[in-house]
């Protein structure tokens, strides 16, 4: 009986964790290399952008979930002009034409990288989309998300903000 | 020809058991008979039958239950013999239209609903909880019937189905085949960690094919999952289902494409049986 109520017990906290999008703090995880193209075939790595916070996120055009936090992604580019913060939205195993397709439908003004052979998502152990990342300015990871969130607004923001207030400011 | 628009429901289960007694209810309501499994009897009071049902009720919740798992049969006259195990969560309309087509097209199909049959959460977890025994038994019992077995799993459904095939003697492993819809074998799959596949036991003689829909996040992990049950001493080969997601079948919103796909389902199931080397 006590076994069959660990159980339940235990079967019901799965269930409410898959619920609760939270993001999850790492101990300041050095980044897997990442090399990708983007839409128009230039190469591209994330060692471009040391110096700024990146926000690397894996999605795919058949994701809903990837599809819905899209919109939010864009707002905060948006709002984050002139500041360290680079987006950065890596798709997973697709073509270009499956990306263009999608594009069409949605303008976004943030850093579109191609994975069509899955070599980065395997590299970086993504299992499920969309799987975001937060990198502090020393390329490190600090903070992994899997599944969506409003990224212009609560804990998402709160977590960019405090990484962008670890830059130094420019000495005058 | 199936039974096609009349599918029969074989219920194989024997009964609940609690512990080491089974409950036998009695025509009056004043006392029940508890028969030990060495047949010595108790009778005991009304308030007792009542926490006894609970119990057994409960014994339901936690698969206690051992015998074959209900299942729901298509029969056909045709050689052919599929075992179709819904995924954790259940079986669709669409899956069931499916069998009937298969019926009548000659493939006797028997569906089977693991969450259903041991009324288990929808939750992938709950495929560990399945009772191996009885799904083995389900398999010996397929593999008796003298037509060509073979197992079809979608998801995590997949986990208790080799499991139950690495129980079998090897002389009818080695006659069984095994189609794995984006079969879930992870233990632990989390960013930035190397995935642990689960230890599903010795698979040699099995041979398994892997279909897998193009438009999945395990799509870049497929070798991986190939590998793994390689090394487990299965004998692999893949599919990949272009232009599909997962669960295509019973998505809320479904492209053309997937709603075409679902309709054909059948015919997806009888191509893939007859192109594989496992005949």
């Amino acid at each position: 009986m006590k076994r069959c109520l660990a159980t339940l017990a235990i079967s019901l906290l799965f269930n409410a964790g898959g619920h609760a999008a939270g993001f999850e703090a790492r101990a300041s995880t050095p980044a897997p290399a990442l090399e990708a193209r983007n839409l128009k075939g230039a190469p591209q790595a994330l060692a471009d952008y040391r110096g700024k916070v990146v926000l690397l996120n894996f999605w795919a055009s058949w994701c809903p979930p990837c599809l819905r936090e899209m919109p939010s992604l864009e707002r905060l580019r948006v709002n984050m002009a002139g500041r360290s913060l680079e987006i950065v939205a890596l798709d997973s195993a697709e073509t270009a034409e499956d990306v263009n397709a999608y594009l069409s439908r949605m303008k976004l003004g943030f850093t579109i990288l191609l994975d069509p052979d899955g070599s980065a998502t395997r590299r970086w152990k993504v299992f499920a989309l969309p799987t975001s990342f937060l990198l502090d300015a020393e390329g490190r990871v600090r903070y992994v998300l899997t599944g969506p969130t409003e990224w212009d607004e609560g804990e998402a923001l709160k977590v960019i903000e405090s990484l962008l207030a670890e830059i130094p400011m420019p000495s005058k | 020809m199936g039974a096609a628009g009349n599918p029969q429901g074989r219920s194989g289960t024997r009964g609940t058991r609690v512990g080491l007694l089974r409950v036998v209810i009695t025509s009056s309501c004043s006392a029940i008979t508890l028969r030990q499994n060495g047949g010595r009897s108790i009778r005991v009071g009304c308030m007792r039958y009542l926490k006894l049902l609970l119990l057994g009720l409960w014994g339901h919740v936690c698969g206690v239950q051992a015998g074959l798992p209900d299942f729901q049969a298509y029969p056909a006259q045709g050689e052919r013999l599929l075992l179709w195990v819904a995924s954790e969560r259940g079986r669709s309309e669409p899956e069931q239209e499916a069998a009937r087509k298969l019926a009548e097209q000659g493939v006797e199909v028997w569906s089977l609903d693991l969450v259903n049959a041991y009324f288990l959460p929808q939750l992938p977890s709950s495929m560990d909880r399945v009772p191996l025994q009885d799904l083995t038994d389900w398999l010996r019992s397929a593999q008796a019937s003298g037509k060509r077995v073979t197992v079809y799993a979608v998801a995590r459904a997949a986990v208790p189905v080799l499991r139950a095939a690495a129980q079998l003697e090897p002389a009818l492993r080695d006659r069984l085949c095994l189609l794995l819809m984006y079969p879930n074998l992870y233990t632990v799959a989390e960013p930035l960690a190397e995935p642990d596949f689960l230890d599903l036991g010795s698979l040699s003689g099995l041979r398994v094919k892997v279909l897998q829909p193009r438009r999945s996040a395990a799509t870049p992990w497929l070798p991986s999952m190939l590998d793994h049950l390689t090394q487990l001493g299965a004998t692999v080969g893949q599919s990949m289902l272009e232009n599909l997601r997962e669960s295509y079948w019973a998505r809320e919103t479904p492209t053309e494409f997937e709603e075409a796909e679902s309709q054909r389902m059948d015919a997806m199931l009888v191509n893939e049986l007859n192109t594989w080397e496992c005949k």
